[in-house]
């Protein structure tokens, strides 16, 4: 499980284009909306992407992705869930 | 009209008002330049090559030109190129050929005006905004544009050619105050050449 | 007015007038290979789609007008487009429109394209006005063209934009964009022309909400500056505007900050109508059809109903038209907005 914590901080870096920051920067637990990365509404299109090319899952309701994306942790929760 | 102040980047180097800057115009140039300005401004890394170059143009510009001096709806943005957004488009039609699924933000920077967009939101500038798509940098072009665009109201123009494709990239920014001076045409061409 | 409900202006009223829609379900047109409901004209080609539906918006407008009008010096030519000739293309998008236009209509002038996201339609038209007032040209004719692509379909895919269902711009049930192709054309002129009808241009302008890309503003700042601003150039008071051709795309966000505009502007009780339940969202065509059909709507005194509105779904009040309306409307607003913040406004008296 942090294994895939750490693996999906580095895919978040690389589909979200956050460059100036390092896998050390995201916490697992800190909220990636809101006030975290200052993430908008179409890297939360991205998470989608994320999810489908790197692990398969398949969302088709945008707005499931509000629980999903809170956290790394809750991310890494759901694709143990859905794999 | 009178040019306050001109911004040329290319593979020969970067220039303001004429002046090369102690710069390499390597593969990573934009990156770099970014880091060498000191700018805290994480969007950046988001944007696609066309408004990156566009955005760095605007800060390299700042050091002498100051759009402070117009409201917020007063400066229009004039911009133009050849390949409208092209390297975006590929890589848009990579992400869904090849890569498994089409990529939102992609799809959003396959429009070449999202670049005054950026420069919009980073500066908070309401005024107008255009985007041409001409076969090669027309200085009469832009001359006609800015006139079109004091007649309506205009204090001042931003104009760019910004172009990015077949591993080519330029970035060519000026900008232009209402005033009775004439510009030079052969001027203005004379610094996009640079 | 090459559309799927019409290949004239005449046959794109009469079909408006009696409700029809270009917009169907288009079988695996998505990328997963979904049904999308598109408004798309059936007996267009495949193959180089875009160039087919140039050539024939070219040819209805050399029988309007003659050859002779586009070889005149004092002609200019603005074309509108957004993605142009992305599918047959993609090295350089704009590249056969140059190349068709040059063809068929055989200008002197070197054609204008501006590409400026959903709003270069009515930019086209403040454009052409631009022109006209620096004295060079008598007459402007300004096309707007987009075509559908995969490329297109598969980009608002990804921004979970599309609805499952025809769009309903402004109806509380809403879910989305259905996209269109059309191509079209208006002919801006300093003088009226007696034999056919016109009407006339009284300001327009742009304006940048400065806030969101993508993202419209909550606020509807820069089409509130827009129109506020068009208002000015046009001497008029908005109060006085007798109907109003909203952007209306069908989407939450966007049919929301309309209406927060107009609100703020005072314009609650204006007639209003989307063209998108006929046309679809035509992008770069769009901001040309959509004044071409509100000519229409002027000349026959028929303001047409907003197709798939039924329920106020937005959370400021305004008048969208359920019914075909007659009306002597003499004032008119024009308005659009689009990705990079950008949007546009245009005043027309008859």
């Amino acid at each position: 499980m942090s294994d895939l914590k750490e693996t999906l901080k580095e895919q978040i870096i690389e589909q979200l284009n956050l460059e100036d920051l390092t896998p050390a920067d995201i916490q697992n637990e800190a909220p990636l909306f809101g006030e975290g990365l200052g993430l908008d509404s179409i890297d939360a299109l991205e998470f989608i992407v994320l999810l489908e090319q790197n692990y398969n899952i398949k969302i088709s309701d945008p707005s499931e992705g509000k629980e999903i994306f809170q956290s790394v942790d809750s991310l890494a929760a759901y694709i143990e869930k859905h794999q | 009209m009178r040019i306050l102040g001109t911004c040329k980047i290319a593979e020969s180097g970067v220039f303001v008002n004429g002046l090369a800057r102690q710069f390499e115009v390597n593969e990573d140039w934009k990156k770099d330049l970014y880091a060498s300005l000191n700018i805290e401004y994480p969007k950046f890394y988001k944007m696609d090559a066309l408004a990156k170059m566009a955005f760095l143009g605007v800060e390299l510009l700042e050091s002498s030109c100051n759009f402070d001096d117009y409201s917020e709806n007063e400066i229009a943005l004039i911009f133009a190129n050849r390949y409208s957004s092209y390297d975006t488009d590929q890589r848009f039609i990579e992400s869904y050929t090849e890569k498994g699924s089409p990529g939102p933000s992609l799809f959003v920077y396959t429009l070449p005006n999202i670049l005054t967009g950026e420069l919009a939101i980073r500066k908070k500038w309401y005024g107008e905004n255009i985007f041409f798509i001409n076969e090669k940098f027309d200085a009469q072009f832009f001359i006609d544009q800015i006139n079109f665009y004091f007649r309506k109201g205009s204090k001042a123009c931003l104009c760019g050619w910004v172009d990015s494709a077949n591993n080519q990239e330029e970035c060519f920014l000026f900008l232009v105050e209402n005033s009775i001076d004439e510009i030079s045409i052969e001027e203005l061409i004379k610094s996009y050449k640079q | 007015m090459v559309t799927p409900i019409g290949d004239t202006p005449q046959e794109n009223f009469e079909a408006m007038k009696s409700g029809k829609s270009g917009v169907s379900k288009i079988a695996g047109s998505g990328f997963n290979d979904e049904d999308w409901p598109l408004s798309k004209i059936k007996h267009l080609e495949e193959e180089n789609r875009y160039q087919a539906l140039l050539k024939r918006t070219c040819s209805q407008l050399l029988k309007a007008y003659g050859q002779e009008l586009f070889q005149s010096e004092k002609t200019l030519i603005i074309i509108s487009s957004t993605k142009a000739d992305i599918d047959s293309f993609p090295e350089d998008t704009f590249s056969s429109t140059r190349s068709i236009i040059n063809e068929l209509l055989t200008p002197v002038n070197t054609p204008v394209i501006i590409s400026n996201a959903c709003i270069s339609g009515v930019l086209a038209i403040n454009t052409a006005v631009d022109y006209l007032n620096d004295e060079k040209y008598t007459n402007v004719i300004a096309i707007g063209i987009d075509a559908l692509s995969d490329f297109i379909v598969y980009g608002f895919q990804s921004l979970f934009a599309l609805s499952d269902a025809p769009s309903r711009p402004f109806d509380k049930n809403r879910k989305g964009i259905s996209i269109g192709e059309a191509g079209g054309a208006i002919m801006v002129s300093k003088e009226r022309p007696s034999e056919m009808f016109s009407v006339e241009y009284l300001g327009g302008s742009s304006s940048n909400d400065a806030n969101h890309i993508s993202g419209p503003s909550r606020t509807g700042e820069g089409l509130f500056r827009s129109i506020n601003l068009s208002a000015e150039r046009a001497g008029i008071n908005l109060k006085e505007l007798d109907f109003i051709s909203a952007h209306g795309t069908g989407t939450l966000y966007n049919d929301e900050m309309e209406s927060i505009a107009f609100d703020r502007l005072g314009l609650n009780k204006i007639p209003l109508n989307s063209l998108k339940g006929y046309f679809g969202h035509t992008l770069g065509a769009a901001g040309i059809i959509e004044l071409l059909a509100t000519m229409l709507m002027m000349e026959h005194k028929l303001l047409l109903k907003s197709p798939g509105f039924e329920e106020q779904g937005t959370s400021c009040n305004i008048n969208v038209l359920k019914e075909n309306t007659e009306s002597e409307a003499q004032l008119v607003l024009k308005t659009a907005s689009g990705f990079g913040g950008g949007n546009a406004s245009i005043i027309l008296r008859k």
